[in-house]
């Protein structure tokens, strides 16, 4: 297994220039700097680490692409890319019609809130850039009442559209839409000092 | 805000190789483009040949086709010819640029029409050609510009005029390669039938 290195702060000041420039070694350094927390992503969403690492390489690859898109005016690098992520890893997901089935492995795992100590890898906190972020988002989720983050777990990584968690909590969709508000609001304000930490 | 959940779960690093398999399809992509213009200029020139081809094929089929639907034409004309007991058949003997040959009329005095075959005639000079002529009343008609670059036997079908005065003969000079209107060069024959 391979650590995640850390980039140097001129490396990150440049990292994405470079990529836009196509050059194939900064997609190295960013690989090295954010794979982990991609295929976490995909590993909480889909639930099987092979499929997670072919959904990370595919973002990778798709980060390459379209890296002219990312827009650094409108939103940090990191976000950009988990957003792919995310949405990458939701659409293997449905594709292959393990909907259901995952989500109802989940249920009986006990693994539909954040406890993603995944199949007992550990990785040491300094090895790791982004861990700071990773406790402050984590703590701001953890700061949640439980109905509220157990609403925003539901979409965001299970990709659940609102009526869907409805049914699925059994509750009124507009308690649903009510506390994904409220959740909302508490993150943005919990999480808006928050920078890219890598370019 | 939400852009920021995906690092609520912790890291996981991937397996070694899977960077250098990123990687590997990234440099892919990028020779892609290439790969993607040699394919579509092997496409086009292949479609462009198969068109080609199939323009031909149809041009010479319509061609053969052509070219069969006159051989038979040909066919029944000479057949009718020969077995018609209306076929008056004229042979003249000629005598050109040193030789001795022939020009044999078959005249179908029924459907007025006359098949032409000249053998042993010297070839024209690459400016002349044979014309033959109707001789009737009013003067010479040009009846067939008879170009001869080879040795070999010619033969024509001809209509004759149904109009105007009736064919007293035939005679065949040479004219010019692009034909004359009435006779002005050496006579080959002049028969009156």
């Amino acid at each position: 297994m391979s650590l995640p290195k850390r980039l140097s702060q001129e490396e990150q000041g440049t990292l994405v220039r470079r990529l836009k420039a196509r050059d194939e070694r900064a997609l190295g350094e960013l690989f090295d700097a954010l794979a982990p927390w991609v295929v976490g992503v995909a590993v909480r969403i889909l639930g099987d680490v092979d499929e997670a690492e072919e959904v990370a390489g595919d973002v990778f690859v798709q980060v390459w692409r379209r890296i002219d898109q990312h827009d650094a005016s409108r939103g940090p690098l990191v976000p950009w890319i988990l957003s792919i992520a995310r949405n990458r890893a939701l659409d293997a997901l449905r594709r292959r019609r393990r909907w259901w089935r995952k989500t109802e492995q989940w249920e009986r795992g006990g693994r539909g809130e954040l406890g993603v100590a995944e199949q007992g890898i550990a990785l040491h906190e300094a090895a790791v850039p982004g861990w700071p972020v990773h406790r402050e988002v984590h703590a701001a989720l953890a700061t949640l009442p439980e109905e509220q983050r157990r609403v925003v777990v539901l979409a965001y990584f299970e990709g659940l559209t609102h009526r869907e968690i409805a049914r699925r909590l059994a509750q009124p969709l507009g308690t649903v839409k009510t506390r994904l508000r409220s959740a909302q609001a508490k993150l943005t304000e919990a999480l808006s000092h928050l920078k890219d930490w890598i370019a | 805000m939400t852009d920021w959940l995906g690092m609520a779960v912790p890291p996981r690093p991937p397996r070694a190789e899977l960077q250098g398999l990123v990687l590997a399809q990234v440099r892919a992509a990028r020779r892609r483009p290439w790969r993607l213009a040699a394919a579509a200029l092997v496409v086009l020139a292949l479609g462009g040949g198969g068109l080609w081809a199939a323009r031909t094929v149809r041009a010479l089929r319509f061609e053969r086709d052509d070219l069969a639907r006159r051989a038979a034409a040909l066919g029944d004309t000479v057949a009718a010819f020969i077995h018609s007991p209306a076929t008056r058949l004229i042979q003249i003997p000629v005598s050109t640029g040193g030789r001795v040959g022939s020009v044999t009329i078959f005249a179908d005095t029924v459907g007025h029409r006359w098949l032409v075959r000249c053998d042993g005639l010297a070839p024209n000079a690459a400016d002349q050609a044979y014309q033959l002529w109707f001789i009737t009343r009013d003067g010479m008609r040009s009846a067939a510009l008879m170009p001869m670059d080879s040795e070999a036997p010619m033969v024509t079908t001809l209509e004759m005029p149904r109009a105007g005065a009736p064919v007293l003969g035939a005679a065949m000079s040479i004219e010019p390669r692009v034909g004359s209107s009435a006779p002005r060069g050496p006579m080959v024959f002049h028969l009156l039938l």
